[in-house]
């Protein structure tokens, strides 16, 4: 009984990574098409909401003229459908019919002329039947891939794992076990059902994200049973953030016009926390109301990653990084002084990757490396118990009484489950200080299998390449920067909790996401779940992304005739 | 646009390394695991076992809540180096060897719980005990085996420790199985071997007369005996341990015969008692001259060997050229033999051995109740002192063992390893 759950738990597993892997990567999907430009007799599809026009061979609409620089104006089109055109490097101008295009853009209109350095191309703006027609012409997400059959196996692996807790669980912790996983299995039905009746088809990150907190759920019910009301009631709010955050990014302008009170709001967040948080465990990064234990620099990841994205435009228009240094100067300094350096790394991993995005400069990332480097080589002499962390890593084998007392344990027990686990809920590392976060994958390791285990990673992995994916047939810079930098941050928080626990790399102490414990940090991988969506430009996928055919309805965009000047 | 999320590879760099660390754990999974979840297995399963010798005697057991050895004292001692310890301080016992026969683990279901595993070894405790006792606080290593099944009957190296009270200070090489791990200068027992390649490689060697005045001269040094021994045969001049005889045979065979043999019998090489390996010995194989040569030829020179290759040579010795891979666990299973040596090499050796008690250990006199055949060895370490060595089998189908005492610094190899020594251990394993 208890074997043939296990072989249906690694199999439901695998082929739910396998459909979403299939679904999310391997299948086409078309980029959506706005307008043309057109070359002498080429006619150019404009794919994005924010192109370069330029010689070079990234440029999104490439114009191999002479004079005509490799970067040389970028043409956005905004939430309403409206078009600007900006000169950014182009040293000879750029002009709009016959005008120069001054600083801050100049707007454009159907069959209006961009003249480049002497070369003169069109734009052409598309009505809206095209614009309906183009777009059906695309391939529809869950179309081949079935998301309500991958939704239902994960349901069939929820109700197995059920079956393995309730051989192994108390007779008074099972009703509340019970109760946990239903109420996921309704949660993710009706978050399913929501989607339809949005007309969306796009249900594979929501999908790995349930599938990594149904493992979660699995530790909680082995680890605490008496929690499992929290554990539910946090994974609801975790859904509806991510509902209410997706919905949000679905205006481009709405968003981005909320960055720097969002940016005012994460560092107040964290002022409160230095001055008047509670130590736990070394870190001072508690606050507690009322009973509710908060984490605050879990809040001010999104945050982060909200700030730290950009606009295409404003990429080239302040062409420094100087604003979003010093903002993450700040937040990682204040992680420093409250002694959670973890996640400070966390964040200055993020930071790395969007200021590479930002700015391509290697030199800049090299720069911020060192600094870094420096800056740890600061904390680890000033702090003992980190410098006794490093001094331990790789020779924990040697001091399993003290200094290696856990990442021994979680190897020892991560091995003794072998690749199909001793059974959900019949571990013993769970006893064990920290078990159901820092080291959370040896329990799933112990408890459900090495493969399980591998699956929660791949399962990260995937929505890491899907974001990489998606960025590429992104409206804006905006979402793919975001998209990309909320991976980053969740692959690395997935590298230090996974490596730390096996001594592959120091044992810093964060959480694995959505499957350690922890209120906070759930939300907060939620709504980071929120900003992928909002990259997910398949046809009809994404409830954060507004269905291409209809934005017309919201506004007349052009002012002109259809035909336009000739 | 393009530009930018081209630069988006900068997450597939983290998933690079993730994926990385990922296969660096499978890698060390599949090289460690068994370690890692054997570690704290015992701890945290219902998993208990012990190890008991031939006679149901409990050496060692363990359990979720305590570990246990023997109850007496000197059992503890005597039998610790086959036992080992639960924290594998000594590497060779079985405790840490058999570490999986009793809780075992897999890399696809992982540990195996709630295992009640005995393991019964053909040790006979007891001997163990008097063996150790025999040797009266003295250094060395006692083996004994039968050579028809390759169970080992006995297995003490001296100093020893107790498991359940370990010295803070223990004595020198007292976690050091001296049997197994241990290389010594061998002296005369090492002339069982130079007969060995003499009478397959000497024509008419078995009807030769050795004439001994005394001392041999090689290239102006000299090999000498104790006293003269005249004119001799084969059998007298092993019986006799004339170094003057042997050193010539060597030197008469050549460098490359000697070698031949000393490899051919497994001296230069490691062997596995249940997976545990053993020490390898050394012999002149690069070229030396006739002075060299002879000393190697009566084990002397840079002549090392390990106990427990010897307890091999002289088991096939015993068991007409056929060697009985010698274990430590009882078994159902037929013994794992092979043939070591000629069978007419081996019947004329066993007879010498046998001559050599009649005729130069005082035959029944001395060894009363024993059918022994030996030979001994008084091996000069260059500072006055010498090990003894006292090595054979006993030709007796209801007793047939094959042994090897040494005893280091003991002394003279007869009256030392032989008579005092290997007479009393060797009485009680035929009593027992």
């Amino acid at each position: 009984m208890l074997t043939t759950s296990k072989i249906v738990l690694i199999l439901l597993s695998l082929s739910i990574m396998v459909r979403c892997l299939r679904s999310m990567l391997r299948e086409h999907y078309e980029p959506e098409t706005w307008a043309f430009i057109r070359s002498g007799r080429e006619t150019l599809p404009v794919n994005h909401w924010e192109n370069i026009i330029g010689s070079s061979r990234s440029a999104d609409i490439q114009v191999e003229k002479p004079g005509v620089r490799r970067v040389h104006a970028v043409l956005t089109r905004n939430d309403i459908g409206q078009w600007r055109v900006f000169d950014v490097f182009s040293r000879s101008g750029v002009w709009v019919n016959g005008a120069q295009v001054g600083p801050q853009g100049s707007q454009i209109f159907d069959g209006d002329t961009i003249n480049l350095a002497g070369t003169v191309v069109r734009f052409q703006d598309i009505g809206q039947d095209k614009r309906v027609k183009l777009e059906a012409s695309r391939s529809a997400a869950g179309k081949r891939i079935s998301p309500a059959l991958t939704l239902l196996e994960l349901t069939v692996f929820q109700l197995f794992l059920l079956m393995q807790h309730a051989i192994f669980a108390s007779a008074e912790d099972l009703p509340s076990i019970a109760l946990g996983f239903l109420a996921l299995i309704m949660l993710e039905w009706s978050c399913y059902n929501a989607m339809r009746i949005m007309g969306r088809s796009g249900f594979e990150v929501e999908t790995l994200a349930f599938y990594l907190s149904t493992l979660g759920m699995s530790v909680a019910a082995t680890s605490t049973p008496g929690d499992m009301y929290k554990q539910i009631l946090l994974t609801i709010a975790g859904v509806l953030l991510f509902l209410l955050c997706g919905s949000w990014l679905r205006s481009l302008k709405r968003t981005t016009a909320m960055r720097i009170p969002v940016a005012a709001a994460s560092l107040l967040l964290l002022a409160v926390n230095i001055v008047a948080s509670d130590t736990v465990l070394g870190a001072r990064n508690w606050l507690i109301w009322g009973g509710f234990s908060f984490q605050p620099s879990e809040l001010v990841k999104v945050a982060y990653v909200y700030v730290g994205a950009a606009t295409l435009d404003k990429l080239y228009r302040s062409r420094n990084l100087f604003g979003f240094i010093a903002f993450s100067a700040v937040c990682v300094m204040a992680l420093a002084l409250i002694g959670d350096f973890g996640t400070a790394l966390v964040f200055f991993v993020c930071f790395l990757v969007i200021s590479f995005m930002r700015s391509g400069s290697i030199a800049t990332v090299f720069l911020a490396v060192s600094g870094a480097g420096l800056a740890g080589f600061l904390a680890v002499s000033a702090r003992p118990y980190i410098a006794q962390r490093f001094a331990s890593w790789g020779h924990v084998w040697e001091d399993v009484y003290d200094k290696g007392y856990q990442q021994t344990r979680a190897m020892s027990a991560a091995a003794a489950g072998g690749l199909f686990g001793k059974g959900a809920g019949s571990g013993w590392l769970k006893d064990i200080f920290a078990a159901n976060t820092d080291m959370v994958f040896a329990v799933i390791c112990e408890e459900l299998g090495l493969i399980i285990g591998l699956c929660a990673v791949l399962a990260m992995l995937t929505l890491a390449f899907f974001a990489v994916r998606s960025a590429r047939n992104g409206r804006s810079t905006y979402y793919a920067i975001a998209a990309c930098s909320a991976m980053s941050m969740l692959l690395t928080q997935l590298a230090l909790n996974v490596f730390g626990s096996l001594d592959i790399l120091p044992f810093t102490g964060v959480t694995f996401p959505f499957v350690s414990r922890g209120g906070t940090s759930l939300l907060s991988c939620w709504m980071l779940m929120a900003f992928i969506k909002g990259a997910d430009n398949r046809r009809d996928a994404s409830f954060a992304v507004r269905p291409g055919e209809r934005l017309r309805s919201i506004g007349d965009p052009t002012g002109k005739g259809k035909e336009g000047k000739a | 646009m393009k530009k930018i999320t081209n630069r988006a590879v900068s997450v597939l760099l983290i998933a690079a390394f993730v994926i990385l660390g990922m296969l660096t754990y499978i890698v060390r999974y599949v090289d460690e695991g068994e370690d890692w979840a054997l570690y704290f297995s015992r701890l945290n399963t219902d998993a208990t076992g012990q190890v008991i010798d031939r006679n149901g005697e409990l050496l060692a057991s363990f359990s979720p809540t305590e570990n246990r050895f023997a109850g007496e004292r000197t059992m503890r001692v005597a039998n610790y180096h086959v036992t080992g310890d639960f924290w594998g301080r000594s590497g060779t016992g079985v405790l840490s060897s058999f570490w999986q026969n009793m809780r075992s683990f897999n890399h696809v279901v992982g540990t195996t719980r709630s295992k009640t595993g005995t393991l019964q070894l053909s040790i006979d405790a007891r001997l163990n005990k008097t063996a150790f006792t025999a040797l009266n606080g003295e250094k060395g290593a006692i083996l004994i085996c039968n050579y028809r099944t390759g169970e080992m009957l006995c297995m003490v190296s001296a100093p020893s420790v107790d498991p359940a009270d370990p010295d803070w200070v223990p004595e020198d090489g007292a976690y050091l199985n001296k049997g197994i791990s241990g290389t010594f200068i061998p002296g005369s027992v090492f002339k069982l071997i130079t007969a060995a390649a003499a009478i397959e490689n000497l024509k008419d060697v078995e009807h030769r007369s050795f004439y001994c005045e005394g001392v041999t001269d090689f290239a102006g040094v000299e090999i000498t005996c104790p006293v003269e021994h005249y004119s001799q045969t084969f059998e007298q001049a092993l019986a006799n341990s004339c170094n003057v005889a042997f050193s010539r045979m060597a030197v008469q065979l050549g460098q490359d015969t000697m070698v031949e043999y000393v490899r051919k019998y497994g001296f230069l090489d490691t062997h596995t008692l249940d997976g545990v390996t053993t020490a390898a010995g050394s012999y002149p194989t690069e070229f030396v001259g006739d002075p060299e040569l002879g000393w190697s030829g009566i084990g002397q020179s840079m002549d090392m060997i390990c106990p427990y290759t010897l307890l091999r040579y002289v088991c096939a010795i015993a068991n007409n050229g056929i060697l009985c891979e010698p274990t430590l666990l009882l078994r159902d299973e037929p013994p794992k033999s092979s043939r070591l040596m000629e069978a007419s090499t081996a019947k004329k050796l066993a007879e010498m051995m046998s001559f050599n008690v009649a005729y130069s250990y005082g035959g029944k006199e001395s060894f009363p109740g024993l059918a022994l055949c030996a030979k001994t060895g008084t091996a000069e370490l260059g500072d006055g002192t010498t090990h003894a060595w006292f090595t054979g089998f006993l030709e007796d189908d209801a007793h047939p063992y094959a042994f090897v005492f040494l005893v280091e610094q003991g002394g003279g190899g007869l009256t030392v390893a032989g008579q005092r020594v290997a007479y009393t251990v060797l009485r009680q394993a035929v009593r027992s």
